[in-house]
């Protein structure tokens, strides 16, 4: 098997395994339910820590199921050894979710009487991150050409290194041991042998999972070393008809990640937008993203978040200390040398159509922060007593209309919906002309 | 005089896609560092043109009989303009001093790696690979375009304009076509759909390095059988580099590391040079692409 790992150039890579998706399919891999279990599946989850060739994935497991039925089939660059596998803490997954989620922001105006400028907001706070589900609501082996490389236990997972010589020797493996595999998943399954890569399978051991306690299956956690630093979406894409989420946070010594094969746009972010939003903020960010992927064709990754995680401004959690960096697969931190970590939180809706091809990445040398930012800003309520007051006024009814027509821009909803939710200022509303009753 | 010179048309496509590329497709580009790309190369431009001559080290080139009288030096501010318009499209990075150096190696290597007065690198991608290589701020992004056909068709169709006046379509038709045939061959071997076949050579930057940098008619080839060996090795190792070592910016790499060859295979292929004075006084045709 050492042999095997130096020839990196050769091993190519994949990874990935987990993801659940709508039915059966997971986006790096395939479920193979040994029943035909109902499977649920929300968005996807990965964590990437990469340094040079040197990565850790750690893939969400969000399986609802019966876990005596769960199993999957994901691709990888190399054959990994027992000690290269391990079983994540699922609250890491949670905790990264929360610390890059787009946020809201509120500022209050100013006495418009007082001295100043109150053009300009004060006292920012951090406003709740998006909750966590709104985000995603979206939310007889030789002769077959079968080797097993390797198997062991991995907390509650029984798990097993293949590698095959052809597609219809490891799809009739898989069928004989008990694996259910999807209708053209040997056709799928060819390129990534051709490729030279392994098949991680993994299944529920039961009497380990009873041992564990937990409820839930775990994160699984793999470690290798291989220049190719790409996803396999496609066989997760096998027969899907829906749209599949994935959110990846990939974190990196470097900068900023993107992906190079297909474009990676920022998320439209630091906008202003009504008070009311506050209650449905989940609302409002799935119906803004659907707009967003709409709008750039379908075939885009929107970068959510991309920040040092030695802080954050503002904060919709605590940034990571040492030890939850350490759990999310960061390896190259040494004691003292600080946060030297970047996270870049990718967001990608995908169909079969839209995303022939697997997804490659890169990092780059970029630094800039980015976030997605949405901002509240509410009026003056207190008493106005002076002359400039009744120009406040005029302008706020301008600013909600302003705030109107952006949230209709982004959300794609109804202006006249939005406008009958906003507050009525004290002035006569805006001018707002008689044609936009019927032509909002 | 406007859009006589066969590289007007080039300066004016190369600002039309860095338009098109912020206003369409979600670019953080900034104007101060294209307006410092433009001043970079246009000074190096300047002050090389001017310099260079009195260190003697055209002495040489006077006495020898060139089929037509060597012109001196004119600082080619619109060579200098397509370089710094394919460093902003192209090279990504967060200081000015990398854009500084990356302008300044650019121009500077027309005037060092050349031989019998013809530089061989392609002067954008010099400044590119040199900055990948010697600084840690830079880097390129091969997704910006994304894979939509109608930027195919825009690539296309202004690439294919200069191309016809420069007479090197040639080049980008021996480069995309030995590249998808490789692909195709890939393809097929692993099994894959045609579509991500489509998708990997629909990518609007492989279009873009095609069509406007392999074509630079001053530093590639000058014999048509030449340029086509070139652009297949160039093709050849791109694909290589990509599939086998997983470089995702494969084709400036493999741009760099195959321009010297230029020297050899003119060597063994004697064509007229290209100039652009002869271009634009005959009216042979003959023209440029993201540098010259």
């Amino acid at each position: 098997m050492k042999i095997i790992r130096q020839f990196v150039a050769i091993l190519i890579a994949v990874l990935a395994f987990i993801c659940f998706a709508p039915t059966a399919w997971g986006f790096c891999g395939f479920y193979v339910a040994k029943a035909d279990t109902k499977l649920y599946n929300k968005a996807s989850e990965v964590i990437i820590a990469r340094e040079g060739d040197r990565t850790i994935l750690t893939m969400a497991n969000d399986y609802q199921g019966n876990v005596k039925d769960f199993a999957i089939v994901v691709p990888v660059p190399v054959v990994l050894q027992q000690e290269q596998v391990r079983v994540g803490d699922p609250k890491i997954i949670q905790r990264l979710d929360a610390f890059s989620a787009p946020r809201l922001v509120e500022y209050f105006d100013p006495d418009p009487c007082a001295d100043g400028d109150f053009s300009a907001g004060f006292g920012t706070r951090g406003g709740a991150p998006i909750p966590r589900s709104a985000a995603r609501n979206r939310n007889a082996e030789s002769a077959l050409g079968v080797t097993i490389e390797s198997r062991f236990t991995v907390g509650e997972y029984d798990i097993l290194i293949l590698s095959a010589r052809e597609s219809n020797g490891l799809e009739t493996w898989l069928k004989t041991n008990g694996y259910r595999i999807p209708q053209g998943g040997s056709q799928l399954l060819q390129p990534y042998i051709r490729q030279n890569m392994k098949f991680f399978v993994a299944k529920v051991n039961l009497s380990e999972f009873e041992k564990s306690g937990y409820k839930f299956l775990r994160p699984l956690q793999m470690a290798y070393e291989s220049p190719r630093f790409m996803l396999p979406i496609r066989l997760g894409m096998l027969n899907a008809t829906s749209e599949q989420d994935l959110i990846a946070y990939i974190l990196s010594p470097k900068g900023q990640t993107e992906i190079t094969n297909y474009r990676t746009v920022k998320i439209p972010s630091n906008t202003q937008i009504p008070l009311f939003v506050k209650n449905e903020f989940g609302e409002f960010y799935k119906a803004m993203f659907q707009t967003a992927y709409t709008r750039e064709g379908k075939n885009a990754a929107f970068i959510e978040y991309a920040w040092d995680m030695g802080g954050c401004d503002p904060c919709s959690a605590e940034p990571l200390n040492p030890e939850e960096l350490r759990q999310s697969g960061v390896f190259w931190l040494t004691p003292g040398s600080g946060t030297n970590v970047f996270i870049t939180r990718l967001h990608l809706r995908y169909t079969r159509d839209k995303f022939p091809e697997d997804l490659t990445f890169q990092e780059t040398s970029n630094r800039q922060f980015f976030q997605g930012r949405y901002i509240l800003r509410h009026p003056f309520r207190g008493e106005i007593k002076c002359e400039a007051g009744q120009g406040y006024q005029r302008l706020l009814a301008e600013r909600f209309e302003r705030e109107a027509q952006t949230l209709a821009q982004l959300t794609g909803w109804n202006i006249q919906q939005i406008r009958q939710k906003m507050p009525v200022t004290a002035l006569e509303s805006p001018k707002i002309p008689f044609w936009r009753n019927i032509w909002p | 005089m406007l859009l006589k010179d066969v590289r007007d048309y080039q300066i004016l496509f190369l600002s039309l896609f860095l338009v098109l590329g912020v206003a369409t497709r979600d670019w953080t580009l900034r104007l101060d560092f294209i307006l410092v790309a433009i001043a970079t190369c246009c000074t190096m431009q300047w002050l090389l043109s001017s310099l260079w001559p009195r260190f003697g080290f055209y002495q040489f080139i006077k006495k020898e009989n060139f089929p037509e009288k060597l012109p001196p030096i004119q600082p080619s501010f619109r060579s200098a303009l397509i370089t710094a318009l394919g460093l902003s499209l192209l090279l990504r990075c967060e200081h000015f001093s990398t854009i500084i150096l990356a302008g300044t190696l650019a121009i500077l290597s027309k005037f060092i790696f050349q031989f019998e007065r013809k530089h061989f690198f392609n002067p954008a991608n010099f400044g590119i690979i040199s900055v990948l290589l010697l600084t840690k701020d830079a880097w390129v992004s091969p997704g910006q375009w994304g894979d939509d056909w109608w930027y195919a068709l825009i690539f296309l169709g202004t690439g294919g304009m200069v191309l016809k006046r420069v007479g090197r379509w040639d080049t980008t038709a021996a480069f995309l076509g030995s590249y998808a045939v490789l692909e195709a061959i890939r393809n097929l071997w692993l099994g894959w759909t045609w579509d991500v076949f489509f998708h990997r050579l629909m990518s609007g930057s492989l279009l873009l390095f095609a069509l406007f940098m392999i074509t630079d008619p001053r530093s590639i080839p000058n014999s048509r059988s030449g340029r086509l060996i070139w652009a297949i090795s160039i093709a050849t190792l791109s694909f290589i580099l990509r599939n086998q070592f997983f470089i995702s910016t494969a084709v400036f790499w493999a741009l760099f590391a195959l321009s010297p060859l230029t020297l050899i295979l003119d060597k063994i292929w004697l064509a007229p040079r290209f100039y652009w004075s002869a271009v634009n006084r005959l009216k042979p045709a003959i023209y440029p692409q993201i540098d010259s």
